[in-house]
């Protein structure tokens, strides 16, 4: 299985760690096919669910026969059905994203690696994408454990450089994606337009989201001193700054601020919410936080 | 701004000094050359900024922290270039002695608040006393006629304001040089012991020595300061005007001695010519009074005639109008004593001696006693007898003769020995040419003698019994003795003035009688014996020692102060007494068995003292009134202009600040993330 060609963003061991895991979602969706989860239809599998009247139509196959010798009326036997998710993760590749040590983008590819991973392992539909994609410009949809490759392959080709409001490539993403499903956004919301119109537009596209804030270590504790004249990386504009005890105090608190105001934001509106800190190994934040977040199991 | 300020650099420097903040300004607003730093989002901090715009001056004043310490580092530079200070009584040095003048003259009240100056100097070491850091120690010497220790070396604040509090002001002159070697006593030796244990003064400590004074004193002539670091500071002012009396005696006319007078001198100390009334009072009944004009800077004088039996207290007063300020009024008063005059009675006997008649025979003899003349002969007589052994007599001089009981009298042999066993020691025969070697120049009796030309054919020998005094000695030994004898004296000179020969006939026996000492001498003998009475004319010094001679057998006398407090005296010598608590000035009386025997009066009676001006230096041509310098050794003293002792600098202060400032700027810079 050639699953872990690029051991750069899958190690073999986390991928041993993953295959254990599954996407978990507490809405249940309706999938486009056979999978190994639980629909909410009635079908095939061999895990009965429920007895019905008979009605014209329904499949003479289904009729419990038994029951209708003891009782001469006709019942159909319903089983659970077993369908497929559909798995979106949405990586931010803006400019921003490409700082940190790992970058943040590297960490935001890694994560949504590792959460396609054990979507194929388990027969979901898997289909990753960036904020930069236009409306008509769709990822493969991935399935099944024969397409890690192509998943690794996809994913190791998202270039950091696309700059695109949050709530422009929000919207285009629910354009593009009309199935419903479980969404991972990874951003670090840094975007002077503000994050909260982007958001709303999963809320109305009523996927089961997660929002995955990746920041980086310089962003969450700067270490600058001195007369600085900060340049933002994506539209050029300047901060002059005199770095000074209550100013780094002052930082900080917006800063808190800013990510509370971010987790109240999605929490109010069932949106899962998560800081991932760069530094915070990817097996740990999957295996641990997003455990318990709900999002695996 | 002088006194605030003194300014060390010229115009030019300033300039240059002034464009220094000039061009730490421009460097501030042109240096603003950040850093660029590409950061992921300026979101956050464009929040941050604007968070910190909103909240305030003071992050502003903070973004501007290290502009200002550089302005302040450059301010208290130039600061410190001003040399700022203040004329304030400031203390430097760690052991102070306080010199405090309490003479008569610091009575004087012409100080601005119209104390005393005495009052004035102790305010102002009192002030100098609240100024004493808790390591430094300090003395005070008060000194009049004579210094006194008030307090030893302390740290101890409240024992040297007590002590300052017991100074009182006394009528004495003034006498710095005591008070100078007793400074000198505690500040020069190595080791002090004081009440807090031993201390040690080490070698190279300076003492600071602040003299408070009205300077009215001649320099101290051969003293060395040594370790004391004099600081002269004058109290009292240039314009002080004062009236005084310098004199009051009582004495007989010269035109009518039957007659006594009171002359009464006045001094005007001002520089305006002043009328005062002088009144005089006779055991305090106005006797007359006389209205003196007295010229700037001069006396004048009056007499006033006493009736001749008069006796008793005598006292002058001063009366200046009111307009006149007379700042020291210690001097408005004199007193004399009016001695119940009886003349002293000389008795000469003399078988004939023209030479030692006429030298008794002056006009000044005659004003000193009434001398009486008798031949040996009539020594038996019953009536000499009597007036020998009952104190008729003062003095009674045998002149070569000798009487065969010693007489209730001083007495003067001449060529003889006393008729008693204690003269008889020596040799009785007279030895021939002895050579005078040295004579007793102290003695009274020969004050201003000069017997070093005396030739001397023959003479006794004479050897005074215990107790007595050799006055003249001569290469055969003592010629002139003196002895006491109960409370009389015995002198007995050696040898005769005129001897007889053999034959009879007359022949000088020594060449004294040609020279000018003799009829001082006899003049001294009258002066001695029997004019002691009117020594009392002569002046008693407050604060000085009065001896007196009392006819009294008594050992224990009492003596009446002018404030009417008594004194017992226990007596050396019976008939002397020697008093010296004479601090305040009046008449003082001595009892003798509940009687008044003998008065006498202290008077200040010093030009220097009653003269209160301060002395002035005279200054070129600007006409400026400078307080005269003290001169103590070789060094001159000036005077401190009133009030500021010492000019306490601030630049070493502001100094220190700057560097601490300029420390604080370079941690700023380094460590500012944390500020």
């Amino acid at each position: 299985m050639p699953v872990d060609r690029d051991s750069s963003l899958l190690s073999p061991e986390l991928l041993a760690q993953l295959e254990r895991l599954e996407l978990v979602t507490r809405k249940v969706f309706r999938g486009r096919m056979k999978g190994e989860r639980r629909s909410k239809r009635k079908g095939q599998s061999v895990e009965f669910a429920d007895f019905r009247n008979y009605v014209p139509g329904d499949d003479l196959r289904q009729l419990d026969w038994n029951l209708y010798a003891r009782l001469e009326k006709l019942i159909v036997k319903l089983f659970m059905e077993e369908e497929d998710l559909h798995f979106y993760a949405l990586v931010d590749a803006s400019m921003s994203m490409d700082f940190g040590r790992p970058t943040k983008l590297d960490y935001a590819k890694q994560l949504a690696a590792a959460l396609g991973f054990i979507g194929l392992i388990r027969a979901d539909r898997v289909r990753i994408e960036t904020l930069g994609q236009g409306v008509g410009e769709k990822s493969p949809i991935l399935r099944g454990r024969q397409s890690v490759w192509r998943l690794l392959q996809h994913v190791e080709a998202i270039e950091p450089g696309e700059s695109i409001s949050l709530s422009e490539g929000i919207k285009n993403f629910c354009l593009r994606n009309r199935g419903r499903g479980v969404v991972v956004f990874i951003s670090d919301l840094m975007d002077k337009g503000g994050y909260e119109s982007a958001l709303r537009y999963f809320v109305s596209h009523q996927v089961d989201c997660f929002v995955i804030q990746v920041l980086s270590q310089e962003e969450l504790e700067p270490d600058v001193k001195g007369d600085l004249k900060l340049v933002d990386c994506e539209d050029a504009d300047e901060a002059e700054i005199t770095v000074s005890a209550p100013l780094l105090s002052r930082y900080q608190q917006t800063l808190n601020a800013f990510v509370a105001g971010a987790q109240d934001f999605c929490t109010r509106r069932g949106m899962h919410y998560m800081l991932a800190n760069n530094q915070l190994p990817v097996e740990e934040l999957v295996a641990k936080h997003l455990r318990r977040r709900g999002l695996v199991r | 701004m002088d006194s605030l300020f003194r300014n060390t650099l010229g115009p030019a420097s300033w300039f240059l000094l002034s464009l220094i903040p000039l061009a730490l300004f421009a460097l501030y607003f042109l240096k603003l050359k950040r850093q660029p730093l590409e950061v992921p989002s300026t979101y956050l901090w464009h929040r941050v900024i604007e968070d910190l715009h909103v909240n305030s001056l003071w992050q502003r004043l903070r973004k501007s922290l290290l502009l200002f310490l550089q302005l302040l580092l450059l301010a208290l530079a130039m600061l410190a270039l001003l040399r700022p200070g203040w004329q304030g009584q400031a203390l430097e040095g760690q052991q102070f002695i306080f010199l405090i003048d309490k003479s008569a003259s610091m009575s004087a009240t012409d100080t601005v608040s119209g104390e005393s100056r005495l009052e004035e100097a102790k305010r102002r070491v009192e002030t100098l006393i609240d100024q004493l850091d808790s390591d430094m120690t300090a003395m005070i010497i008060a000194f009049a006629e004579q210094p006194e220790v008030v307090q030893e070396f302390t740290d101890n604040r409240r024992l040297l304001r007590e002590a300052l509090d017991r100074i009182e002001p006394t009528a004495s002159r003034t006498d710095l040089t005591g008070a100078l070697e007793l400074a000198d006593g505690f500040a020069n030796p190595r080791r002090l012991l004081t009440e807090e244990g031993e201390f040690e003064v080490s070698e190279q400590e300076q003492v600071e020595l602040y003299i408070f004074s009205d300077g009215r004193f001649r320099g101290v002539e051969g003293f060395s300061l040594g370790n004391l670091q004099p600081l002269y500071l004058p109290i009292g002012s240039f314009a002080a005007q004062n009236l005084a009396i310098t004199a009051l005696n009582a004495r007989r006319g010269e035109e009518r001695p039957d007659q006594q007078q009171a002359f009464v001198q006045v001094a005007n100390f001002g520089e305006q010519p002043q009328a005062t009334v002088v009144e005089l009072y006779l055991e305090d009944r106005l006797i007359d009074a006389v209205e003196l004009e007295v010229p700037a800077g001069d006396v004048a004088s009056t007499t006033f005639a006493l009736a001749e039996e008069a006796a008793g207290q005598l006292r002058a007063r001063l009366d200046p109008p009111q307009s006149f300020d007379d700042t020291l009024r210690l001097d408005n008063e004199a007193y004399a004593v009016l001695e119940d005059r009886r003349d002293a009675r000389v008795l000469l006997v003399t078988p004939g001696n023209t030479t030692l008649e006429s030298a008794l025979a002056t006009e000044r003899a005659n004003r000193l006693a009434k001398v009486e003349k008798m031949a040996p002969a009539e020594m038996e007589k019953p009536d000499y007898l009597l007036q020998s052994q009952s104190e008729v007599y003062d003095l009674i001089i045998y002149d070569q003769c000798v009487p065969q009981v010693m007489p209730l009298a001083s007495t003067l042999f001449v060529g003889r020995l006393p008729p008693t066993d204690l003269w008889k020691q020596a040799e009785a025969e007279p030895v021939f040419g002895p050579q005078i070697i040295d004579w007793e120049r102290g003695h009274p009796l020969l004050n201003l003698i000069e017997l070093g030309n005396v030739q001397i054919v023959d003479t006794l020998i004479t050897k005074p019994p215990l107790g007595g005094g050799v006055l003249v000695d001569s290469t055969k030994g003592p010629i002139f003795a003196i002895a006491p004898r109960d409370r009389y004296e015995d002198a007995v000179l050696g040898f005769e003035i005129v001897g007889h020969e053999e034959d009879g006939t007359r022949t000088y026996n020594t060449d004294w009688p040609r020279k000018h000492s003799f009829p001082t001498f006899w003049l001294n003998v009258l002066d001695y014996f029997a004019h002691e009475s009117s020594s009392a004319a002569t002046h008693n010094k407050p604060d000085l020692p009065v001896e007196l001679r009392i006819n009294s057998q008594e050992e224990t006398l009492t003596v009446e102060l002018p404030d009417s407090q008594r004194r017992e005296v226990q007596l050396e010598r019976v008939g002397r007494l020697a008093f010296h608590e004479t601090g305040q000035l009046g008449v003082y009386k001595v009892y003798s068995g509940g009687q008044v025997a003998k008065q006498f009066a202290v008077n200040l009676f010093d030009r220097e003292e009653s003269d209160v001006r301060l002395r002035v230096k005279q200054e070129g041509e600007d006409g400026v009134q400078v307080v005269d310098s003290l001169s103590i050794g070789y060094v001159d003293v000036a005077a401190q202009s009133p009030g500021s002792p010492v000019r306490r600098e601030l630049w070493k202060l502001l100094l220190a600040g700057a560097l601490v400032v300029l420390v604080f700027e370079w941690y700023i810079y380094n460590r500012r993330v944390y500020i």
